[in-house]
């Protein structure tokens, strides 16, 4: 053989070989057992729904692993693709991969502002944030904010997190630049806090526990950031073409959410279960991770108080945030906001 | 190991501008008698001999040795984030296994992700394979345009020279944002960084073909095709294979890069995942296996070379 007729050989065989081993993977993955579509299935449906998720101990994930899609639109393709973050979410959307996807209240604020104007509208609130973001303390450094001054904060930039720290420095009186900020992801803060680089943190689980088991003390958290008027939450974005293309879709997918909602309250051992599988904790661990989060169905959150008008505020509140952090360019006017929530979704999920 | 082919690329790169006229001859066997002094291996016979593999098992046993008493020692705080080789072994079965999720749930799952490691390796595998051979297809008819084209060569080589220098993480944000997040930017981004190193190793090869052979077939009445496709392109192989060994390494790196967004199943992404999710044990058998896999990628790919150009450093 010639040195090329053996090079294509070669070339080929190996081309055979990684092509021609699929993987297995989520086909015969176990799944949750006994997993049926709640309600009757829509057949008609065969979009492909390009679906992005987080981590994060909510509904979202209860309906991924209970596959609550899959069987309520059998004829549709679900696809499911893990984002580390809110901001990685948001660059999807930007590059038109995702139709639906869970990002954080400040992620999704600069979704809607300039520069980046994406086609995009809130349909959902996963969760309202509560005590699952904490500050705590190292060592018992300080025992209210006041007493941090002059003390290192870390707290992921333009995070949600961050922006309740920012708020909750507002409403204690005090200015921002007294306090020394650092920018961080929640992996890095740990080995930080272990050395002694800081003195306290905003941050959320599972770095959060670690902190708390290690000397660490909550002295506030994102519920009373919430209850001082200034919330924050996990949120479902979708596109606007999806949603003026596909609204059975959306209704449908709103209506796996009310009901994994509702078993989060009602059946908290099986939500745990799947929680566990998905964000990789302990089943007794997720049940816990529960309390941190409100959870609101389909009926609470089409009022007023969010979907229905107040959310569309709260997310002007976090732009004019944001503005100051140069997360965005320009805060839209608070009109852009208000017609960036859209409850159609979720209004027919409550009926 | 690719020292080698650096050194080699230095005079090139002068040469790719036009200024030093090469002296092929001299160079090439420069070049390969440093290569065949860094390649050449003992004979196979005294391998398995005890005085062989002992030192590196001992040198195992101390690392590992070190490792489980930083591990145990507090230097390091939070505890999670030193697992011990234990722990990370652990970790290792636990992601090639089907496992009880605990907590006292009849609920069993795959792996890690729905996927056993060995999987998320197989799908990283398989964006580089789609990578590299677009990367291959591409660099090498580019290389020999290079190469037996000054006018191109002078013309093109800055870029492919820049292209080379970019660090991935730099750019996989516009990938993403232009083609998505799905296969399509991940083996676009292992194209990137693996067609340069082809296309310099292909235009080096070629610049050391000797003249007085493509003259000899040229007067023997061949066509220029001709003369590039009996007398250039196996000649340039070792080049275009030593190219290929560094494009596999930059692709394996690369991989990391491209499986940061949406990267379920890989192996880079779930080496990614794992981190931020405080689950250190299995981030660090991540890295072990990216390790011995590039080790293995590196063995085939020599191998490969010995088959295909056993002539090689023996000019």
């Amino acid at each position: 053989m010639t040195p090329l007729k053996k090079l294509a050989t070669i070339g080929a065989a190996l081309a055979f070989v990684l092509t021609g081993c699929g993987v297995g993977g989520d086909t015969d993955d176990t799944g949750a057992a006994g997993a049926t579509c709640p309600w009757e299935p829509n057949e008609d449906v065969t979009a492909t729904v390009r679906i992005g998720y987080q981590k994060i101990p909510n509904g979202d994930v209860v309906v991924k692993d209970q596959k609550i899609l899959e069987h309520c639109l059998p004829n549709a393709t679900i696809e499911w693709s893990n984002f580390a973050s809110g901001g990685d979410v948001i660059q999807a959307f930007g590059g038109k991969s995702l139709d639906i996807g869970l990002a954080g209240s400040s992620p999704s604020t600069k979704a809607l502002s300039a520069p980046l104007d994406l086609p995009v509208s809130v349909v959902w609130i996963h969760d309202v944030i509560g005590t699952a973001e904490s500050l705590v303390v190292r060592d018992g450094a300080a025992t209210d904010i006041a007493g941090l001054k002059g003390k290192t904060i870390a707290t992921p930039f333009g995070s949600t997190a961050h922006f309740s720290l920012l708020q909750a420095i507002a409403d204690a009186g005090e200015d921002a630049s007294d306090y020394k900020l650092v920018n961080s992801e929640p992996e890095q803060i740990a080995p930080a806090w272990g050395r002694g680089d800081i003195d306290a943190a905003w941050v959320w689980d599972p770095t959060l526990s670690e902190l708390k088991k290690d000397k660490g003390e909550v002295i506030l958290s994102s519920e009373d950031t919430a209850e001082a008027g200034k919330p924050t939450f996990d949120l479902a974005l979708a596109s606007n073409d999806f949603i003026a293309a596909n609204p059975e879709v959306l209704e449908t997918w709103a209506r796996a959410q009310d009901y994994a909602v509702k078993q989060i309250k009602d059946d908290p051992k099986k939500a745990a279960e799947s929680v566990a599988v998905e964000v990789g904790v302990s089943t007794a661990e997720a049940e816990k991770l529960f309390d941190g989060f409100v959870f609101l169905d389909a009926s609470e959150q089409s009022g007023p108080d969010y979907l229905g008008g107040k959310l569309g505020q709260d997310l002007f509140t976090t732009a004019r945030f944001l503005l100051t952090q140069d997360g965005i360019a320009a805060v839209a006017d608070e009109q852009v906001y208000a017609d960036g929530v859209n409850a159609g979704p979720a209004e027919a999920a409550a009926q | 190991m690719c020292k080698g082919l650096h050194g080699r690329h230095i005079p090139h790169s002068s040469a790719l501008t036009g200024t030093v006229p090469p002296s092929k001859t001299t160079r090439t066997h420069d070049g390969q008698a440093l290569r065949s002094s860094l390649v050449t291996r003992p004979p196979s016979s005294s391998r398995s001999t005890p005085a062989r593999w002992l030192p590196h098992v001992a040198t195992l046993a101390v690392l590992l040795g070190v490792w489980t008493l930083v591990a145990v020692s507090d230097v390091v705080e939070p505890h999670y984030l030193t697992p011990s080789p234990l722990e990370v072994w652990d970790a290792f079965v636990r992601a090639n296994t089907d496992h009880a999720i605990g907590g006292g749930v009849d609920r069993v799952v795959r792996g890690e992700e729905g996927y056993y490691l060995w999987e998320h390796l197989v799908v990283s595998l398989q964006r580089i394979g789609a990578g590299l051979a677009i990367a291959t297809v591409i660099g090498v008819p580019l290389g020999l345009l290079m190469g037996t084209s000054r006018i191109v060569g002078t013309l093109l080589g800055p870029y492919v020279d820049f292209l080379r220098s970019i660090p991935p993480l730099a750019y996989i944000g516009f990938l993403v944002a232009w083609f998505g997040i799905y296969n399509t930017s991940k083996i676009w981004l292992l194209v990137l960084a693996a067609f340069p190193p082809i296309a310099l190793a292909t235009v080096n090869g070629v610049r050391g073909v000797r003249e007085d052979q493509i003259n000899a077939v040229l007067t023997l009445g061949a066509s220029r095709r001709r003369a590039v496709t009996t007398v250039v392109l196996p000649a340039t192989l070792p080049d275009i294979l030593s190219g290929l060994r560094v494009a596999i390494g930059f692709a394996w790196t690369t991989v990391v890069a491209a499986e940061l967004v949406n990267g379920l199943p890989g192996i880079g992404g779930l080496a990614y995942l794992s981190g931020t999710q405080n689950k250190i044990a299995l981030s660090i058998a991540c890295i072990i296996v990216i390790g011995l896999t590039a080790i293995a990628l590196d063995a085939v790919i020599r191998t490969i070379e010995k088959l295909l150009v056993p002539w090689r450093g023996k000019a």
